[in-house]
């Protein structure tokens, strides 16, 4: 026993054997909620995908990696309806993905263009209530919860230039939390927040989505992040983008920060991870 | 800018001002330019408070500013209605956009024929004159403000699944409110010219009216006293547009 496990297996081609662990029961694990099949995907004449295969299924949380230009954001904007795959199709609970969908909520990489300048914080998480037709009597109280979950309940009356580059991440959160999504397509959405800030949200996400039983896809830079909240963990390799592997992560819930991350389950996985992205670099 | 700039800054420009009405008031008395012609501010300031406390120009002012307002808020409404429009379809922009380069050069005084034909020497004419003349402005920054979203923001949008009728009213109009607000800046200078040059033609009651009857008979102290007013009309209604503009763009402001 000295590595982590792919149930999936892509091949053992880095040299790690696989241990399987026994899937965690999930009670529609057998329903794929969102499919890629054979997808490829080319800017100009530059490929950047190339034969994506993965499947997520419902209420799974589904973490990704990789260098940066890997084509994580391009695959996030598939799933989102906001891009077009050249080869192959991205499914949705098991029809083509043609454009975007209101139960998909999708949380931009670049936050400080994501949000409406002229529109406070709440004025912001608003607009998704508005979106969803929430009449205007019930939503104050909602925006109020909401920028409470994500740490501003202090802010709700500053506009984005008076925002920190974490506060605007945190009022994209709090606005696609709004759009009560059944699938959260979250684009690096924690890059911009101190240390504590960070955790305390990653738990508050882990909460939300285990009450609301959202399907998630979360796009990090941070290993031990993706660990720490992830079900799977999809590591890419750039030049062109493709799954390298596969790592199921067997850690029980709820998750702690303290507990979880010395846990010998997510040392070793942290290990194998790391040495597995450090040898895709060399 | 601290106070103290501030306060050089306003010492600077009242003295300024001060050192160009005295100028003024030195070429009216020793510059051999008869007095029918130019009068001292002396003269024009006393022709401005008879006229106030008369009644008079109060009138004439409030005739000519009630002008200018209708037609600059005809013109600011159709303005951004067909600017919406035309903004926000790329179809309605590419059809569109090359004849309204062709009509925008065209000066207001080459439609007023057309306009008078129609409508007679009346204040209603003036009125599409000075609606048709401020227009412009306020429609081409509404194109572009509408046209010019950032592509993250109709991401966003599309991604919210908003209408098209919401993506109008909750993105590009928003986005569009500092390049309204200036072209509205600018209609409102082009509003009081055309309110002035409409009331000059057809005589109706009106600032531009009076200064004319003044030149005809030779009161250049009433002609000056009108020139003034207008001045103050204009300073003013600019004034007021910027601090409402500061207020409504207060989101760009860190
Ligand atoms: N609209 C586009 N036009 C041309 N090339 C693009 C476009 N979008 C992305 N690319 C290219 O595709 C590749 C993948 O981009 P993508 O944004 O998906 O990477 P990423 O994995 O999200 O990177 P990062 O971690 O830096 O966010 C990059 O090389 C990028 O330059
Ligand atoms: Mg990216």
């Amino acid at each position: 026993m000295q590595c982590a496990a792919n149930t999936k297996n892509q091949g053992c081609e880095t040299g790690y054997c696989m241990i399987n662990v026994a899937p965690l029961p999930r009670a529609d694990a057998a329903v794929p909620l969102i499919a890629f099949h054979g997808v490829s995907h080319m800017f100009g004449n530059r490929p950047v995908l190339q034969d994506i295969n993965l499947t997520i299924n419902k209420s799974e949380f589904v973490c990704m990696v990789g260098p940066s230009g890997c084509g994580k954001t391009t695959m996030l904007r598939m799933v989102g309806g906001l891009q077009t795959p050249a080869t192959g199709e991205v499914t949705f609970a098991g029809k083509r993905v043609a454009g975007p969908a209101r139960e998909i909520s999708f949380m931009f990489q670049d936050y400080s263009k994501a949000l409406l300048p002229w529109r406070t914080a709440a004025g912001n998480v608003s607009l998704a209530l508005e979106a969803n037709g929430v009449p205007t009597g019930q939503r104050a109280a909602r925006i109020k919860d909401l920028l409470g979950k994500v740490g501003l309940a202090n802010h709700a009356d500053h506009f984005p230039v008076q925002l920190s580059g974490g506060m605007q991440q945190r009022v994209q959160i709090a606005r696609c939390l709004a759009q009560e999504p059944s699938v959260l397509l979250m684009d690096e959405p924690f890059g911009a927040l101190d240390a504590m800030t960070r955790q305390a949200l990653q738990d508050e996400i882990l909460r939300i989505i285990q009450a609301s039983r959202t399907t998630v896809v979360f796009v990090t830079h941070d290993l031990e992040e993706a660990i720490y909240l992830g079900d799977r963990v999809v590591a890419l390799y750039p030049n062109p983008g493709r799954i390298a592997q596969v790592f199921d992560v067997d850690l029980p819930k709820p998750r702690n920060q303290l507990t979880t991350r010395e846990s010998p389950s997510f040392l070793r996985l942290r290990r194998a991870l790391f040495d597995f992205i450090r040898e895709g670099e060399a | 800018m601290s106070i103290a700039a501030r306060g050089l800054w306003l010492l600077g420009s009242i003295g300024v001002t001060a050192l160009l009405v005295l100028s003024w008031q030195l070429i009216a008395n020793y510059g051999g330019i008869p007095p029918v012609f130019l009068p001292g501010p002396d003269r024009a300031w006393s022709a401005l408070v008879a006229g106030f406390s008369g009644g008079e120009l109060a009138g004439l002012t409030g005739a000519t500013v009630e002008r200018m307002i209708y037609g600059w808020v005809l013109a600011s409404l159709a303005g951004i209605a067909l600017g919406a429009v035309i903004g926000s379809s790329q179809v309605a922009r590419e059809y569109v956009a090359p004849m309204l380069e062709i009509v925008r050069p065209v000066p207001v005084s080459a439609f007023m024929p057309v306009v008078m034909a129609f409508l007679g020497l009346t204040g209603t004419m003036v009125l599409v004159v000075i609606a048709i003349g401020s227009i412009w402005p306020v429609l081409l920054a509404t194109v572009h403000g509408v046209s010019s979203v950032e592509p993250r923001l109709v991401e966003v949008s599309q991604s919210l699944r908003l209408s098209r009728f919401k993506t109008l009213w909750k993105i590009a109009l928003p986005n569009a409110q500092a390049d309204i607000l200036a072209g509205m800046r600018i209609g409102l200078t082009v509003a009081l010219i055309l309110a002035v040059i409409g009331e000059m033609l057809t005589s109706e009651n009106g600032l531009g009216w009076s200064i004319l009857q003044a030149a005809r008979a030779y009161r250049s102290a009433d002609l000056f006293a009108g020139v003034i007013v207008l001045g103050v009309i204009g300073l003013v209604s600019n004034l007021a547009l910027q601090s409402i503009e500061r207020y409504v763009l207060r989101w760009k402001r860190r």
